[in-house]
């Protein structure tokens, strides 16, 4: 056996009670309870879990992405199961902003979550109209900006890869609300630490690293994309090692907050985008196979890290931060 | 459209039945802990294997076959064909493993609507038909049973059939594409055999291949017979949050959608969401020139 790596040596703590670890965390001006939040578009607008799901333990809600006018999304087919992930090809299909605000916000602002709205928008101008209509809502307790859906032919992913215009645009959001502001990058860029950085420099409160990965199913049969629209977005335990990596390279990249996402399907998983710098979590795929994961990963977070020790989820995140992980800019270390 | 909120739960079945049904088919019954409501004939339930017994990541829709209560608890039973990883996994599972089950979910069929139920049953689907047969027994309505394969071992659970209808007091008419059972043709012909015998108005419901759910869908579009028919699509969720499972409305029913009294749990004007609102359409819903 090969002799360990230097860095930090695992921490010989000795456990902290159960009870007692504090997994409150900070995004910007937002303080949540855990850091455990629902990806957007897994978790409808809340409503459709809650009877099974007490979401006032979450984190925060992340709702399904909204636009201006309601869209009818993607033809089918939209979704693809491949190994260990799956494609989805769902094009944002959404109620609109007049209905999320007269009937989705007040539901699930009654069922007492923590709200972000996800928002999204072909152009600049789209997001700010949104947030000229959204931005002082009560019921909101933060934004995050779909800079990243791979599935849409305007204002998607490939549009919003440039840091400039990612830059810009945060600088004209950001005087619209108080309230938290987050950028949800996406992975298939060639640094997604320029894209961080340029959001920081625009204002956002926090990035969120990363959305689906670009992929591809083909039928053989057919000769054709197993997919209506020819690609779609992968998600899954098979985008974990990569979503890792990205959400590693952002916070190495930032000072502001990082949101790991991607693959997470426990609390393990959530113990991993932490290490390398996240300070919160999102939960997609897995709520698929259980609703309530989101809530089972709170759980499995508080109990791993008293097994470890560490009595403040905010002390393990970056926790690698300090090895040298190889290229890249010096390592930061969060103060916690 | 009306708003219900959904009534499915999370819960955990045992395997008290797993057996070779013959012509690759099998049986699957679960024993199923409250709180757990009883699904109705076309509904259908999410089922997981633990992740170490199965290679695929999603949980797969399964169509509800039967329904029995024994001391307490709630069987539910699933006829199925091993034919892709997720079902060839399930497939190896013996008496007394565990599963993950979240249901009862979808609306099933109207069994109470107006008419004489014709029961149209293309291979499998015939499970949640002779299901459908059950309650309607119970509600003293004799049906008719049209069931097709591709030839006579595809036609499965066909003694289980034949015993059932006679109990039941129904009838039942087989006929195969090879013609090595009953008449040479698909449940469409078969139908068009029988009609001149059958007491009218009609109403269909029908399970089986999209092709031919297409082909009894057109047959009662053109004359005016209420269908309702069983679809199937690719899902992730099974609960109308993924908005994975869409299927394309016909002209009518996007003409008729009204955004402000749907759920959003439903699709939009465009597209149906077959876990929401299906799984079982009236054959009037859907645009069946776009369905393949």
């Amino acid at each position: 056996m090969s002799a360990r790596r230097a860095g930090p040596p695992a921490p010989a703590r000795r456990p902290v009670p159960v009870g007692a670890v504090d997994l409150s965390v900070r995004l910007g001006p937002l303080r949540l309870g855990n850091p455990v939040l629902t990806a957007s578009g897994t978790f409808g607008y809340g409503d459709e879990y809650a009877h099974v799901v007490d979401v006032k333990a979450l984190g925060a809600v992340v709702t399904k992405t909204v636009t201006l006018e309601p869209r009818s999304g993607n033809p089918p087919a939209r979704l693809v199961e491949t190994a260990s992930g799956m494609l989805n090809s769902i094009g944002l299909e959404n109620v609109g902003l007049e209905r999320f605000r007269r009937e989705k916000l007040p539901h699930l602002c009654a069922l007492g979550a923590t709200v972000v709205t996800s928002l999204g928008g072909e152009t600049p101008a789209e997001l700010e109209r949104l947030l000229d209509v959204l931005g002082h809502e009560r019921a909101i307790a933060g934004f995050e900006l779909n800079f990243s859906c791979p599935n849409v032919a305007k204002g998607g992913a490939r549009y919003w890869a440039a840091p400039r215009r990612l830059e810009r645009t945060v600088a004209r959001l950001r005087p619209l609300t108080k309230k938290a502001l987050v950028a949800k990058l996406s992975p298939d860029v060639t640094s997604i630490g320029d894209l961080a950085r340029a959001c920081e420099q625009g204002g956002a409160d926090a990035v969120t690293a990363c959305n689906t990965f670009t992929g591809m199913a083909v039928d053989l049969v057919h000769l054709r994309s197993r997919l209506g629209r020819a690609t779609g977005g992968l998600s899954g335990p098979a985008i974990k090692p990569l979503a890792l990596a990205r959400c590693h390279e952002a916070a190495r990249a930032v000072r502001i907050p990082v949101i790991g996402s991607g693959g997470i399907m426990d609390a393990r998983d959530a113990l991993e985008f932490l290490a390398v710098g996240a300070s919160a979590v999102q939960v997609g795929t897995a709520t698929f196979l259980q609703p309530d994961a989101a809530l089972r990963i709170v759980a499995g977070l508080r109990a791993e890290l008293a097994g470890r020790g560490v009595a403040r989820v905010c002390d393990w995140t970056g926790v690698l931060c300090g090895e040298p992980l190889g290229e890249g800019p010096p390592a930061r270390r969060p103060s916690g | 459209m009306s708003i219900t909120r959904p009534v499915w739960r999370q819960s955990r079945g045992r395997v008290v039945r797993h057996d070779d049904h013959g012509a690759g088919h099998r049986w699957l019954e679960l024993e199923v802990k409250s709180p757990f409501a009883a699904p109705g004939p076309g509904q259908f339930v999410q089922l997981r294997l633990p992740p170490t017994a199965s290679p695929v990541l999603l949980p797969r829709p399964m169509s509800v076959a039967s329904v029995a209560r024994s001391r307490g608890a709630l069987r539910v039973g699933f006829l199925y064909a091993p034919v892709g990883a997720g079902t060839r996994a399930l497939a190896g599972l013996g008496a007394g493993s565990e599963v993950e089950v979240l249901g009862p979910l979808g609306r099933g069929f109207p069994l109470g609507h107006r008419g004489t139920p014709v029961l149209l049953a293309g291979g499998r689907g015939v499970a949640p038909l002779l299901f459908a047969a059950d309650v309607l027994a119970r509600r003293r309505r004799a049906a008719v049973l049209l069931f097709g394969a591709r030839g006579r071992t595809q036609l499965a659970r066909l003694t289980d059939a034949h015993r059932r209808l006679a109990a039941i007091g129904g009838r039942l008419h087989v006929c195969t594409d090879d013609g090595s059972l009953g008449p040479r043709g698909n449940v469409v012909h078969l139908l068009e055999r029988i009609l001149p015998g059958l007491a009218g108005p009609l109403v269909l419901h029908a399970c089986g291949p999209h092709a031919m759910l297409k082909a009894v869908a057109l047959w009662s579009l053109a004359r005016g017979v209420p269908a309702f028919l069983a679809m199937e699509s690719m899902m992730a969720c099974g609960t109308g949050v993924c908005r994975g499972c869409a299927l394309p409305r016909s002209a009518n029913a996007r003409a008729a959608y009204v955004p402000a009294t749907a759920s959003s749990l439903h699709g939009s004007r465009e597209w149906a969401m077959c876990c929401t609102e299906g799984p079982v359409f009236a054959a009037e819903d859907l645009d069946w020139e776009r369905i393949e």
